[in-house]
């Protein structure tokens, strides 16, 4: 009888040793040369702090003095997010569809995803900014702006859902006779609603979100607002209505949240 | 009439999955079609209503030949043919009434489909069948909510919804346990008796094959071996169709078809 050996370890993560020290050395260098060559000048870091210590000085206590203008710029934000999802979400099944390849033929297919990593590949900001330019200052552009973005998200997360469907109902459903459209309607959307409500709210949230943040290029809203309020020094007020989009966004990632979980 | 002439399936370049295969299902019969996995039972069955396209040969039901059909002739075809499935592919999000009338897809609108507003001799039809299984007081429930043996009796409706010429049934109650197993099995023989329905049921267990079908055909490798009544279907007939050596060119072209 031989005797077992008492000792063993995790085999490593990478298992040729000249490669593993030879990657950690390398991220190790090219950490040290980027902040070597990056130019961070230390000096106007410790000015930066003492003016930052005054704006936060200049933001006690936030005011709620021009509160009007607050509720107002709230309510815009709060529009365009609704219709902004309304819209991407109505845009989104379609593409959603003609993305999932066990239901588009190729070409459709790849048109499909062409328009998701279309919606995908720029973040809000600067969709925002070439709208715009396109469509003037105002909600109408954060509008379509918002409605791009949820098409790239929703759009993209309803696809791989349906590409995960149980096929066994489809073939139900064609054995039976019905063509194609009572089959995604029997078959298919039973079994994505689910999914597709949760997406729903969760863009709304986010859109609401991302509205405050499109705002600050131009495109309405409470981002606006705030912009405003920062080009004019009004430093308190922009406390209070940063504070007021941190408690809204609390307040609707809660809700959405429950009502996600309640249909789940 | 079912009549299944020189039916051959083949996937790629491989050997083919039925090989030039003949079958008649006339009138009323239940028919059980027995052997191991793999021996193209499934495939068999698919090709007739063309789930699986067949690589040749003919298929023909009551006069039509379902292999020459077209794309919208063929949807209009599948109307006539029962499917029957092992893991049921009910819809489970929707109602037990929206499933028993999904058998209806093929006849009605796409309107009516969408808003179900379905025709009043369809609703009649369905209570009655649901009836006569037992489950109709389950019309208004969520077809998830319903155990296995529900779950399969809701199948068999939706494809009598249909009112096929025959029923395809693709292991029906594999997924049952032995006593539902058993209801399941009466069921299916006494509506083809009620409904002059002949039935095709692909089965592993041979002693319900026995004991609920007129006739039983055994497949090996893509070819009937094995054709005639539940009483002639001996030890040796077993050994032959289930015996376990893997020579798919094995040359045992059908004695007893």
């Amino acid at each position: 009888m031989t005797t077992a050996t008492d000792h063993w370890r995790k085999p490593p993560f990478i298992a040729n040793p000249v490669l593993r020290y030879g990657l950690y050395a390398a991220v190790l260098v090219y950490i040290v040369v980027t902040l070597s060559t990056l130019p961070i000048d230390w000096a106007r870091v410790s000015q930066g702090l003492t003016r930052a210590g005054r704006i936060f000085g200049g933001a006690f206590p936030p005011s709620f003095e021009r509160s009007g203008l607050l509720i107002d710029g709230f309510m815009e934000s709060l529009k365009i997010a609704i219709l902004a999802t309304v819209g991407g979400v109505l845009l989104s099944v379609p593409i959603a569809f003609m993305a999932a390849r066990n239901i588009a033929a190729l070409p459709v297919y790849y048109l499909g995803r062409a328009i998701i990593v279309v919606a995908r590949s720029f973040h809000p900001v600067i969709v925002a900014i070439i709208f715009v330019k396109a469509v003037g200052f105002g909600p109408f552009a954060g509008i379509l702006t918002l409605v791009v973005y949820s098409i790239g998200f929703v759009a993209k997360l309803l696809a791989e859902r349906i590409e995960e469907i149980d096929p066994g109902p489809v073939e139900a459903m064609k054995a039976a006779g019905a063509s194609f459209l009572p089959t995604l309607f029997y078959a298919v959307f039973p079994q994505i609603m689910q999914r597709q409500i949760g997406l729903s709210i969760y863009q709304l949230d986010s859109n609401l979100r991302a509205s405050a943040v499109v705002g600050i290029v131009g495109a309405g809203g409470i981002g606006a607002t705030l912009a405003n309020a920062f080009g004019r020094y009004d430093y308190d007020f922009a406390l209070a209505i940063t504070m007021v989009i941190v408690g809204v966004i609390l307040i609707s990632e809660a809700v959405s949240g429950a009502i996600r979980k309640r249909i789940a | 009439m079912l009549t299944i002439k020189g039916l051959v399936k083949r996937y790629g370049a491989g050997d083919p999955v039925l090989k030039d295969l003949e079958l008649e299902v006339p009138g009323e019969e239940v028919v059980s079609v027995i052997g191991s996995s793999g021996a193209g039972k499934s495939t068999l069955l698919r090709c007739i209503n063309r789930l699986v396209e067949p690589t040749s040969g003919t298929i023909t039901l009551n006069g039509t030949d379902f292999t020459a059909l077209g794309k919208r002739d063929l949807r209009i075809g599948r109307r006539r043919i029962g499917m029957v499935f092992q893991s049921f592919n009910l819809v489970d999000r929707l109602t037990v009434m929206e499933n028993v009338q999904s058998g209806r897809l093929g006849y009605i609108s796409t309107w009516a489909a969408l808003t179900r507003r379905y025709p009043k001799q369809d609703i009649q039809r369905a209570f009655e069948l649901m009836e006569r299984v037992g489950i109709a007081h389950y019309a208004d429930k969520r077809a998830d909510e319903l155990s296995g043996g529900e779950r399969q009796r809701v199948g068999v409706i939706r494809a009598l919804m249909q009112q096929p010429e025959i029923l395809l049934a693709d292991e029906p109650t594999a997924s049952l346990d032995p006593k539902t197993s058993e209801q399941i099995m009466t069921l299916l023989r006494d509506l083809a008796r009620e409904l002059k329905l002949p039935v095709i049921i692909n089965i592993h267990n041979v002693n319900e094959a026995r004991q609920f079908s007129d006739r039983i055909v055994g497949m090996r490798y893509g070819r009937i071996i094995f054709d005639d009544l539940p009483a002639a279907l001996t030890d040796d007939a077993m050994h032959e169709i289930y015996s376990g050596i893997p020579h798919a060119d094995r040359q045992v072209e059908g004695e007893a078809a």
